[in-house]
């Protein structure tokens, strides 16, 4: 899944990325308002943290920019102003969701988590279960049966997104290009790659192939 | 408190009064001295036609009944007369059995004497001589009527002097009134202000208030600013701390420290600490209080967004709902009450299964403000731990402690009361008590 991390501090936008790439994000981090506001809206994110007090331009700013542009990726708000009326002015730029400084590491993945499941219609339950199969993002597992199977974090990144997106064909472009950040080169090899081990963990019906077309999560059944 | 027009008819009925009294006593003293004046001539015009009356008889000298008006013969008349002669005394007969206590002094006696059947007289007393015989005349005229009549115009004065007063009095407050509607309009706008259903003093005001009214406008624009730069400093302080501690937060997780659990657990214990106090302290540092006569909190256009926040941060699909008078607005900062309800709001979707509602009830001394939810509620002897001291009871619901410890500042602030008690809806309810700002009456 790839996150866009607007956030002008760099030691904390270091731990932010470090402990977001572990968590199976592909993160691509801004520090200028600006590029943000060019760069949010033209790149499929699939969640965008922001901070507010951004050099170039005001977080708010962009935030409203994007969504006056129909950009409708959900926005976690990450900031130092935590009064309740700057939350709701958050909120009234189009915000969807908002976490005070200094915060846990683990609660704005719990959020981003969450936010994701609600952004994609899923209930916010502790595991994400579709088809038969659960996954545990946090410790990143897939259970079948109660029985947990170890995944890399590469397939770990390819099944939660195959999973998310489970009533939908995916093309390998649109998986190479919310599997990976900006920098990192695409290589639909690598892709195959990932797809056959998770068959080989998994099973052979948990990703049918759609010729021409792309992937689409099969479940268990 | 004494006003501005009680002050003015106060003085202008004390000068009216005076001023009245004096010229009625003046010009009555006036008239009485001319009218003795004049009784003085005609009394001794009747002294003299006395004299002429006496004539030389057979047995000396002798009163000619003649030349005697008639009204010395009716008794008490009013007219009296004695003449003495070395030898003999004639009094007048209407003088009839009284007898007068004649001044010894020639000329009009200063003082009135008394006559029979209660008359006053006003005596005049002179010296002649007849054929070589001293003669003294004494004649009196009743001033009873006089005086009477004085009496009679002296009150018809003062009646005229109380109908004067109480007509200028009249007059004065209807041009006082129409004086001061200036005053009275910056009195109704200053209440405005107070109930926060004004921002500024109308510029339109006359020359004598037009400083006062600029200098009250320029202070609360300055009170405005000052309050809009602390805050914005305090958010950029705010961002300065925080963002650092987040950091830290952060770098206590990393593998080095988790090879030493006790020491990472005291590092994220000492960063709470310091957490807690930053928030609480920039928290406490941003309210308003009472600083800002013209704020003001317009329920409708602050709830929905308020709701639509909270619903935004407790995504679990919570039956949230309030309600408020209409047209209700709260005579307090917006961001102070914004951050009052959120917290508690807040707080009770924390704990709510399912439900949280807030009510605002307008009352005759204030406001009530009640949060209710359906949460598992505290029980009665730990209410007062919650309403007293920055307790956590939670540890686990991160900012519960703090979030009620700005609530209390707030209400301080405000001198607001607080209580905790069960909710109808089977959880806990917290219900604000908030006394009317003291408006100018």
């Amino acid at each position: 899944m790839r996150l866009l991390l607007v956030e002008d501090n760099v030691p904390l936008a270091d731990e932010l990325a470090a402990q977001l790439t572990a968590a199976g994000y592909a993160v691509d981090w801004l520090a200028d308002g600006r590029d943000a506001d060019q760069q949010g809206a033209c790149e499929p994110y699939d969640l965008i943290v922001l901070d507010l007090g951004l050099p170039g331009k005001p977080g708010l700013e962009v935030l409203k920019s994007w969504r006056a542009l129909g950009v409708s990726t959900p926005v976690l708000i990450l900031t130092a102003r935590g009064s309740w009326a700057e939350r709701i002015e958050g909120l009234k730029a189009g915000a969807d969701d908002y976490l005070t400084k200094p915060f846990h590491p683990e609660e704005l993945l719990l959020r981003l988590q969450g936010l994701y499941r609600r952004a994609s219609g899923l209930a916010n339950q502790p595991l994400l279960e579709v088809g038969g199969l659960a996954l545990d993002e946090s410790r990143q597992l897939c259970l079948r049966d109660g029985e947990a199977v170890a995944l890399t974090a590469g397939e770990f990144r390819l099944l939660r997104y195959l999973m998310l997106h489970s009533d939908r064909v995916l093309s390998k472009t649109q998986l190479a290009e919310h599997l990976y950040d900006g920098e990192t080169e695409r290589d639909s090899n690598v892709l195959e790659v990932l797809v056959n081990r998770l068959r080989g963990k998994l099973g052979r019906a948990v990703i049918e192939t759609r010729r021409g077309q792309g992937y689409r999560f099969g479940g268990l059944s | 408190m004494r006003s501005i027009q009680g002050r003015l008819s106060l003085g202008l009925i004390a000068i009216l009064v005076l001023v009245s009294l004096v010229l009625v006593q003046s010009s009555l003293w006036l008239f009485e001295a001319a009218l003795r004046r004049t009784l003085a001539n005609n009394l001794r015009e009747e002294a003299e036609g006395l004299l002429a009356a006496m004539v030389r008889g057979p047995a000396g000298p002798q009163l000619d009944p003649q030349r005697i008006s008639p009204r010395y013969d009716r008794p008490f008349s009013g007219h009296y007369f004695r003449i003495e002669l070395p030898e003999r005394v004639w009094r007048s007969r209407s003088l009839w059995d009284a007898s007068l206590d004649w001044p010894p002094a020639g000329g009009l006696a200063e003082a009135l004497i008394d006559g029979p059947q209660d008359q006053r007289l006003l005596t005049y007393a002179a010296d002649y001589r007849r054929s070589g015989v001293p003669v003294r005349i004494q004649v009196a005229q009743d001033y009873r009527p006089i005086l009477d009549s004085f009496t009679r115009v002296r009150i018809a004065g003062l009646a005229v002097v109380g109908v004067a007063v109480l007509v200028l009095l009249l007059l004065q407050r209807y041009a006082v009134k129409l004086a001061l509607r200036p005053l009275e309009r910056a009195r109704a706008q200053i209440a405005q202000l107070q109930q926060g259903k004004r921002q500024q003093l109308d510029r339109d005001a006359p020359a004598e208030l037009q400083p006062l009214v600029e200098q009250i406008n320029h202070l609360l624009q300055q009170t405005e600013q000052t309050l809009e730069r602390s805050r914005n400093a305090l958010g950029n302080l705010g961002h300065a701390l925080k963002t650092p501690l987040a950091v830290l937060n952060s770098l206590t997780l990393h593998d080095e420290l988790a090879a030493h659990p006790a020491l990472q657990a005291d590092l994220r214990e000492q960063l709470a600490q310091i957490e807690q106090r930053v928030s609480r302290e920039l928290g406490r540092a941003r309210l308003a209080g009472e600083a800002l006569p013209a704020s003001h909190f317009d329920c409708q256009a602050e709830l929905p967004a308020l709701f639509e926040t909270l619903a935004m941060i407790h995504p679990q699909g919570l039956d949230l709902s309030w309600q408020a008078p209409p047209g209700c607005r709260l005579p307090w900062d917006r961001e102070d009450l914004l951050e009052l309800l959120g917290n508690l709001l807040d707080n009770a979707c924390k704990w709510a299964d399912s439900q949280v509602r807030m009510s605002i009830e307008t009352q005759p001394d204030g406001y009530r403000l009640l949060v209710d939810d359906d949460g598992p509620g505290i029980e009665p002897e730990r209410r007062a731990e919650v309403l007293g001291r920055g307790t956590r009871l939670d540890e686990q619901r991160a900012g519960h402690g703090l979030g009620l410890a700005i609530v209390r500042d707030i209400l301080a602030s405000w001198q607001g009361d607080w209580t905790l008690a069960d909710s109808p809806l089977g959880g806990l309810r917290v219900d604000i008590r908030l006394p009317r700002r003291s408006a100018a009456r």
